[in-house]
């Protein structure tokens, strides 16, 4: 079953379809949603980069990746630790981003935002070679950002239930026990 | 562009403050200006401040089972925990994101060569502390888990022998409700088995059991501190059998699960303990003794002061030697906040032509200790092997982390998400001069100095890795997974207040009480000597008790 059939249903606990919901409420807001951290190009250029490493040509709604980092970064929140070669999360951020603008220039004479999305692959992968041009890269570490914003973006797209769908999973629906859990082995839920 | 404003901004001009963050910078300026004006003093904390025989700081597996001892025993005990008090079926969701409440996410800093990854990897914070998200594997430690020094020449011995710790273990099973095999296959003949039958094998365990048995290694059921059957639970009544939604590290939502909230917590209210959540400690204060004489805490943003006889600090190796050195206390050994250690975790993981939906089951659902002392070994101690479910959005980030895929190629791995099983070990780590743990000059969000955790895996633990990421492979090709890899990592911050025979390199003795302050007591994986090659929680339960029992028999 897909989520929209099983969140309705009994199967999901009151406190689980309260988060999803919320969730899928933001998503419908997100198209509306003004910056409260970055500068508006600075999160135009974030939104760009978030659209290459999780892809979505497929949905006419992307899965919104970028409000969720701002609205981390406006309010200060941590996940309870940091890499002690990056330098405070609002900073990596807008330093990270502004060596990502660096590398457009020094491969391709232009903004990011303008690259073909080819091109944006090339600066990326230029990122998580760790050893990209531009001079902000000389005190950043490109390859702990590269893995913290992949990381970050990662888990917000995993966290949606339209991205649960897509990998078949249904573990929220875990009412009443899972009985059916060796190999091979399913609920009609999860038919 | 911004790359240029904060050049400026951020790094140009990095000796002006130690604190990086923009917004805190803000803060603080606004306090200093706000200190310039004439405020309104405070109240000062009640004067008829009142006086009880124990304070107890964290209230996960270090702190909850004392507190029961103590409460039993009569004594007037308070427990400051920093994190609330939580309802799991109203309150727990089957979803990962919205349990991050469950984590200690104040910032940490990971340095050295392996930074610790902390927050949902490590820590803990809420009536319950780490135990609310364990995956509740907890298998004993061997007897020789205790003595590396004196069988392999490094490392540390601990001043404890498994005899004296036996009984604490079972005592602890019994109550708790631990599920598991009986006899248990590895280890001393033990005069009790588990309570309960082990919990069913999910896919991953299955699978774990055919490609060990191509190998010849020993696999059995893992003890799980979860319930495979309808339990009775002093204070607490009929506890409910586990209902397999794999989602322990988030949560158990049933009360299946043996965290503290659903076990000794629930007995120490019975016996009159009063718990205070949301209490964050500010200061512990002495007196002209250098006795431990009360506690300074904040809950709901207003100040409080408990006086007390005793003090059992329980806040695990992050917080509890950060509390020590931000209140110079018990530092004479030195010790404090060294010898840091992190197991060995290396996951291995595959895909596999069959359905595996590694969410469903108890997680770690299988065991092998036959690499405890592996023959062929190149190095010190060994480590258990175990099956491992999954949750979806904490493996879409491992495979961030560890796997590096991004694009197209990240989406096309994760819808093979069904089909994915993993292993991983649990291995023991030596004590190194380079892994410590010290204050920075940084802020955190309460204007605390933030800890940072240096971490380096020294060679030992890089050739007990090799060893076991070969092994776990093998396993896994045996029982039939394509494109295998492997994350490696690191878990479980142990031993920044170790105990040990004398106060010259121990900061507290085999009873877990301070050398420096009789009336220190603590009781966590801080004081671990050395790591173990299994999950600490058991340990730091039976501990607990037996601090609590010692600290009983002295107590006049």
């Amino acid at each position: 079953m897909t989520f929209q059939e099983l969140l309705p249903t009994s199967h999901v606990s009151e406190a689980t379809r309260a988060a999803l919901t919320q969730r899928l409420a933001e998503t419908s807001q997100a198209a509306a949603y003004e910056p409260q951290f970055f500068a508006p190009a600075t999160y135009r250029l974030l939104v760009a980069v978030a659209a290459r490493l999780l892809p979505q040509p497929e949905r006419p709604v992307p899965i919104p990746l970028a409000p969720a980092v701002d609205q981390r970064l406006a309010t200060g929140k941590s996940d309870g630790w940091r890499y002690d070669a990056l330098p405070p999360d609002r900073e990596a951020y807008r330093l990270g981003l502004g060596g990502v603008e660096q590398i457009a220039q020094a491969l391709f004479k232009a903004d990011f935002e303008q690259l073909t999305s080819s091109q944006q692959d090339k600066v990326i992968e230029a990122v998580a070679s760790g050893t990209p041009p531009g001079e902000v890269w000389q005190t950043l570490s490109a390859s702990r950002f590269f893995e913290e914003v992949l990381a970050e973006l990662t888990i917000i797209y995993y966290a949606h239930p339209w991205a649960q769908d897509e990998i078949g999973y249904t573990g929220y629906a875990d009412l009443p026990a899972w009985t059916k859990i060796g190999l091979n082995e399913k609920e009609a839920r999860e038919m | 562009m911004p790359d240029e404003e904060i050049a400026e901004e951020g790094v140009a001009t990095p000796l002006e403050t130690t604190v990086q963050d923009p917004l805190l910078r803000e803060i603080l300026t606004e306090n200093q200006a706000a200190a310039d004006t004439p405020q309104e003093q405070p109240q000062p904390t009640s004067a008829a401040a009142e006086e009880v025989d124990c304070v107890v700081i964290g209230l996960g597996a270090g702190g909850a089972p004392l507190l029961a001892r103590l409460a039993q025993a009569g004594l007037k005990v308070v427990a400051l925990e920093a994190g609330p008090w939580h309802q799991p079926e109203t309150d727990f969701a089957t979803d990962e994101q919205a349990q991050d409440f469950l984590f200690w996410n104040d910032e940490r800093l990971a340095a050295g060569g392996n930074p610790l990854a902390m927050g949902r990897n490590n820590s803990g914070t809420g009536v319950g502390g780490s135990t609310l998200h364990y995956t509740a594997y907890t298998p004993r430690p061997l007897p020789d888990d205790l003595t590396l020094k004196t069988d392999f020449g490094v490392g540390e011995d601990w001043p404890l022998t498994y005899d004296e710790l036996a009984p604490y273990f079972e005592e602890v099973e019994q109550f708790i409700g631990v599920s598991g095999p009986t006899p248990y296959p590895w280890g001393p003949a033990r005069p009790k088995g588990y309570p309960l039958a082990p919990l069913p094998l999910n896919s991953a365990a299955q699978l774990m059991v055919r490609g060990a048995e191509k190998l010849g290694i020993r696999t059995s059921p893992a003890a799980n501190a979860a319930l495979s059957a309808p339990y009775f639970q002093e204070g607490v009544g009929w506890r409910q059998a586990c209902t397999n939604r794999g989602f322990c590290q988030a949560g158990c939502s049933n009360g299946a699960k043996s965290s503290m909230d659903v076990t000794y917590i629930p007995l120490a209210v019975k016996y009159g303990a009063d718990i205070r959540p949301n209490s964050y400690v500010t200061e512990i204060e002495r007196n002209a003794q250098g006795l431990v004489s009360a506690v300074v805490y904040t809950q709901n943003d207003q100040s409080h002061r408990v006086a007390c006889k005793h003090l059992f600090l329980c806040a695990g190796a992050v917080e509890t030697p950060r509390l020590l050195l931000l209140n110079e206390l018990a530092l004479t050994s030195g010790q404090v906040g060294r010898n840091l250690m992190a197991h060995t975790g290396i996951q291995v993981w595959g895909t596999f032509p069959e359905e595996v939906r590694p969410t469903k089951g108890i997680p770690g659902g299988l065991i092998s200790q036959d690499t405890h002392r592996p023959q062929n070994a190149d190095f010190v101690g060994g480590y258990l092997l175990q099956s491992i479910g999954v949750m979806p959005v904490t493996f879409a980030g491992q495979v961030a982390r560890g796997r590096k895929l991004w694009g197209q190629a990240l989406r096309d791995y994760l819808r093979q998400f069904n089909h994915i099983a993993g292993i991983n070990i649990l291995g023991d780590c030596l004590p190194h001069a380079d892994n410590y743990l010290e204050l920075s000059d940084e802020l955190d969000n309460r204007q605390v100095r933030k800890p940072r955790l240096h971490f380096t895996a020294q060679e030992n633990e890089v050739r007990m890795t090799a060893h076991a990421e070969k092994t776990m492979r093998d396993i896994w090709a045996a029982a039939g997974a394509t494109d295998i890899w492997s994350f490696d990592r690191y878990a479980h911050v142990i031993g920044t207040a170790r105990m040990g025979l004398s106060g010259d390199d121990a900061v507290v003795d085999r009873n877990g009480r301070a050398f420096d302050v009789p009336n220190l007591y603590i009781s966590d994986n801080s004081t671990f000597p050395s790591a173990l090659s299994v999950n600490p929680a058991l340990t730091i339960m039976a501990l607990s008790l037996r601090t609590a029992d010692k600290f009983l028999e002295n107590l006049t």
